[in-house]
């Protein structure tokens, strides 16, 4: 017989067994052909045998030889049909999804929005949290930082000494401090930029290489060291259009002459916001005993080779403990610790940023849910075909596997569309991201993004098909054949999966309304909070005077010329300068006391917010006097020495009494005498630092009395107010070239901006929130109609026996808003979770605020009556004569 | 007679070109075609037989003897066919280069 060249039915795969059995039986066969042909020639039995066996050679090793090489084919040949059938079936759902393209758009498009918001939030977590900084081992790169009772501080140049000489467990420690630079280059305008003043080995412990020139020279923060700079990449493109002759030329800063020597890259270079950075020089009285209370320092350290970070982290905070014994009072119970600079940088964004992910996780989920509702709907109508393909011997295994392969291509080409998707969503995203959000600008979608996307694929395919796919089969195939043709008899399995599914997905959709209700809630309420001044109409900016050229009196004459001249401005009605705008103040507390109060401990001294304020301070910001005076032009040097309190040092520190009179000794550091100032006057609380944080006991001191160099300027106005940057910025420089304006700004545009975050996450949350809420509505519609549909002969009858439009209208939506019901009382009990989640990020409003309960489950239930409104409307005009007939 | 490295499987495909038969008889075939010169064991024989068969060059299948019995057939893929083509040419060129060398000038 000639054997088959090709396997038209499939032989059962052959175990490890089988094939040895099949080798011997091959070999055996050989050995007795010989041993036949040899015994027909005359050869006695035995002697045959032993001839065909020596002619065969090692019949062992060839024995395992072949069966191993039997098994690599065997293998390959699996592969090889399953391949065949995962192609056959990708084939098979391609021309069963073009067949049906409404549905498989409608799936594609809720896939594109779920996998495409967790596609773009999962980028920027991977941007910001995931992907290391850019610097040689960046998990060893920290911040040394400290908390004193609890409260974040900041450092100063003895703890550099302390760790520098105690530590053992690091490579080198750096500092860092803020810094105000006015830079001119040739006869160009003065330009104010980001700088800041490093220790000289700040590069060296990043351990980055200048992109041009060099970094400083080890002895380059000594006292005597010439003024070198080093400027970030952009800084040197946009100004010295990337000449790399750049180095050794001559620029001012603060009026002082500055050599250039080199330029960091935009890749490496840290802090992210500096565009300068000099050479922080550490005078001998900084380094002083007496000088640990005067802090402003920040510190950067890299931990050695051979030490763990916790270790690192032991070692400062024991440093720290000691230095506490040494310096009880100044240093009383102030802690260090070391954070990664990632987390230092990131630590207050992973929080909200996890809750993205868990939001689009949601939005996903739900999206999932409508593809499987939609998926089961699709296979009530494919039963006939399932049951023929039964019928010609495929198992139900093997069914399952292409209605799987089915909705994982439909996932597939969600993810494809929802790349899309991500990337119009993170374009518009990050351009609206507030600046302040560190790193958020390096979001992209990148190999593990993809990958990742992928990955979300496969899975959400399998997990909204899983479901209607073990649907195939349960039926029996007689049955299913029978009425297969006409498809469609609706079990009432299937009818409650697919309820379960909506009632899920209800669930779903209010734990993430209710989470965006609060986060909206919050920000209404944050929005809403007294501010204590008057925004509108109020324009404001920034100046810094160089304190080379500018000794107390120049500062007094400038302070004095701004003010008149911007008076005479048409539409100017205050004019005030300070050293202070309220929402972008920094606080610092400086410790007071007050004449004629027993003397107390040094860290438990009375603290206060310090700032220095113009006259017209006051009535340009609204701000309402209670008591007393306001600052008055004519609080000079010379003059009395006073200062206004706000309401909340009043209420702290002189509760039933009347401050005005009394005297206050202000242990600050422009006024290190120690003299005691006259309270003139009480004024109404502002929010100086944040709208969320309450305001802090604050002093306004007349800025003529002590004059300072870093000024905002703010006026008043009648007309609108940013009309009035151009005139004011020619006013200054009028006065001196060298003094840039920065920050020019609204005052309503500095509300708005302080704000940032919080209306950046409200409003992704509400986006998502929506999304998630309109494919549930979709879900509901969905099923409702379905319903309606499978039920028209019945409804028919009813119609016949007499039922109104109204009565059947009724009782559909009453189904629809039954499921409804159900999955809000089950997503409010998961939004109770979650609210625990999002707590940290509420203002104002608890997570059982009851606001925004009612408003979640008005607009559920006012989507819901709609989702099954529509079905409804359908029912209530189902002709009986057709419906009847039509079964 | 000992075989060069990489001859067996040239004959082994060369045995099966007329058509598809089993490893017995394509024992039989190579020894009465060399005449019994080469001295070839059947262990590698059917080693290469099922090595060819995972290289795609041969396939195999379960059928019946004359005598009735189980046995099984290999026959030629076309990969097989073209392996055979370009193994064949290229002992023919070797052999004639060797031949040139040889024979006396």
């Amino acid at each position: 017989m000639t054997p088959r060249r090709r396997r038209f039915f499939r032989l059962p795969w052959r175990s490890k067994k089988q094939i040895r059995a099949d080798v011997d039986e091959e070999l055996g066969f050989h050995l007795d052909m010989r041993i036949d042909a040899l015994v027909s020639q005359g050869e006695p039995c035995d002697r045959a045998r032993a001839q065909a066996l020596r002619e065969f050679g090692d019949l062992d090793d060839a024995r395992r030889y072949i069966g191993a090489v039997d098994r690599d084919i065997e293998a390959a040949q699996r592969r090889s049909e399953i391949m065949f059938d995962l192609w056959h079936d990708i084939g098979y759902a391609i021309r069963k999804l073009r067949a049906a393209p409404g549905f498989a758009l409608a799936a594609i498009i809720t896939l594109a929005l779920g996998i495409g918001a967790n596609t773009a939030i999962f980028s920027v977590v991977n941007g910001v949290l995931l992907e290391p900084l850019p610097f040689p081992q960046p998990e060893r790169l920290v911040r040394v930082v400290y908390t004193q009772q609890g409260r974040p501080d900041v450092s100063t140049p003895m703890d550099l000494l302390d760790n520098r000489t105690r530590a053992t467990k690091f490579a080198g420690f750096a500092v860092v401090e803020g810094a105000t630079a006015n830079l001119v280059r040739d006869n160009n305008d003065a330009e104010r930029v980001q700088a800041v003043r490093v220790s000289a080995n700040w590069f060296s412990v990043l351990r980055v290489k200048p992109l041009v020139g060099r970094f400083f020279a080890d002895d380059e923060d000594g006292a005597n060291a010439p003024n070198v700079v080093v400027l970030s990449e952009a800084l040197w493109r946009r100004d010295f259009s990337g000449d790399t002759s750049v180095v050794g030329k001559v620029v001012r800063i603060n009026s002082a002459p500055f050599t250039v020597i080199g330029v960091a890259s935009s890749a490496q270079r840290y802090p992210l916001t500096a565009e300068l950075w000099m050479p922080k020089r550490i005078t001998p009285r900084e380094f002083n005993d007496g000088s640990r209370g005067a802090r402003w320092l920040g510190l950067l350290a890299r931990v050695k080779d051979d030490a763990t970070v916790a270790e690192a982290n032991r070692e400062v905070r024991q440093i720290s403990e000691a230095m506490e014994k040494q310096f009880p009072e100044v240093l009383r119970e102030r802690r260090a610790r070391v954070s990664t600079v990632q987390e230092y940088l990131t630590g207050d964004m992973q929080k909200p940023l996890f809750i993205m992910l868990g939001a689009v996780a949601l939005v996903l989920l739900i999206a999932c849910a409508n593809v499987a509702n939609l998926l089961l709907v699709r296979s009530t109508a494919r039963e006939g075909e399932m049951a023929v393909r039964t019928a010609l011997g495929a198992g139900r295994g093997r069914l399952i596997r292409q209605l799987l392969t089915e909705s994982v291509l439909l996932s597939i080409a969600g993810a494809a569309a929802g790349l899309l998707v991500a990337k119009f969503g993170m374009h518009e995203m990050l351009s609206r991201a507030p600046a302040n959000l560190p790193l958020v600008g390096t979001a992209s979608i990148d190999g593990r993004t993809l990958a990742l996307t992928a990955l979300v694929a496969l899975v959400t395919g399998i997990v909204f098909g899983i479901l209607p796919a073990m649907q195939v089969g349960k039926d029996d195939l007689a049955t299913a054949l029978r009425s297969g043709a006409r498809g469609a008899r609706s079990r009432p399995a299937a009818h409650r999966a697919k309820q379960a599914i909506v009632v899920a997905e209800v669930a779903l959709a209010v734990t993430l309304l209710t989470g965006a209700g609060l986060l909206l809630h919050s920000f209404a309420k944050l929005l809403s909070v007294d501010t204590g001044f008057r925004p509108d109409g109020v324009l404001s900016m920034k100046v810094v005077l160089p304190g080379r050229t500018y000794d107390s009196t120049a500062t007094r004459n400038f302070i004095r010329a701004v003010e008149e001249r911007a008076k005479a401005l048409p539409g100017a009605k205050d004019v005030a300068l300070a050293n202070f705008i309220p929402l972008d103040g920094s606080s610092y507390g400086f410790a007071f006391t007050i004449r004629g109060r027993p003397p107390v401990r040094p860290s438990d001294e009375p603290s206060t917010e310090v700032r220095q304020v113009s006259s017209g301070f006051f009535a340009t910001l609204g701000m309402p006097v209670l008591r007393g005076r306001s600052v008055a032009e004519t609080d000079q040097p010379g003059t009395t020495k006073v200062l206004v309190i706000n309401q909340s040092l009043a209420k702290k520190y002189f509760p039933g009494g009347d401050p005005v009179g009394q005297w206050l000794s202000l242990g600050w550091g422009e006024d290190t005498t120690g003299e005691a100032r006259q309270i003139v006057g009480v004024v109404g609380d502002v929010r100086g630092s944040a709208l969320a944080d309450a305001p802090e006991p604050t002093v306004y001191v007349p800025i003529m009395q002590t004059p300072y160099s870093s000024l905002s300027i703010l006026v008043r106005t009648n007309t609108s107010p940013a009309t009035l940057a151009t005139p004011l910025r020619s006013i200054i420089r009028d006065l001196d070239r060298e003094v840039p304006v920065y920050s020019v700004q609204t005052m309503e545009e500095r509300v708005a901006g302080s704000v940032g975050r919080q209306r950046f996450y409200a409003t992704l949350i509400a986006i998502f929130a929506a999304v998630a809420l309109v494919l549930s509505a979709v879900g509901l519609y969905g099923v409702i109609a379905y319903a309606v549909s499978q039920r028209t002969h019945e409804l028919g009858v009813r119609v016949a026996l007499g039922a109104s439009g109204d009565r059947i209208t009724r009782m559909v939506v009453g189904e629809g808003l039954k499921l409804t019901a159900t999955g809000a009382v089950i997503g409010i009990a998961g939004s109770m979770l979650a609210g625990r989640l999002i707590s940290t990020l509420l203002f104002g409003v608890t997570t059982a605020d009851p606001v925004t309960l009612v408003g979640v489950i008005g607009v559920l239930t006012l989507v819901a009556m709609l989702a099954s409104w529509l079905p409804a409307r359908r029912a209530a005009s189902i002709d009986p004569l057709v419906a009847i007939r039509g079964d | 007679m000992d075989l060069l490295q990489g001859t067996l499987d040239v004959l082994v495909l060369r045995a099966l070109a007329p058509g598809s038969t089993h490893g017995y008889a394509v024992s039989r075939w190579i020894h009465e075609r060399t005449d019994g010169v080469l001295d070839i064991e059947d262990a590698p024989l059917y080693k290469a037989l099922h090595r060819l068969e995972r290289g795609g060059y041969v396939s195999a299948e379960w059928g019946l003897s004359d005598n009735n019995r189980r046995a099984r057939y290999y026959s030629l893929t076309s990969g097989g066919r073209r392996q055979l083509k370009a193994e064949e040419s290229a002992w023919r060129q070797y052999a004639a280069a060797v031949f040139k060398v040889l024979e006396p000038a």
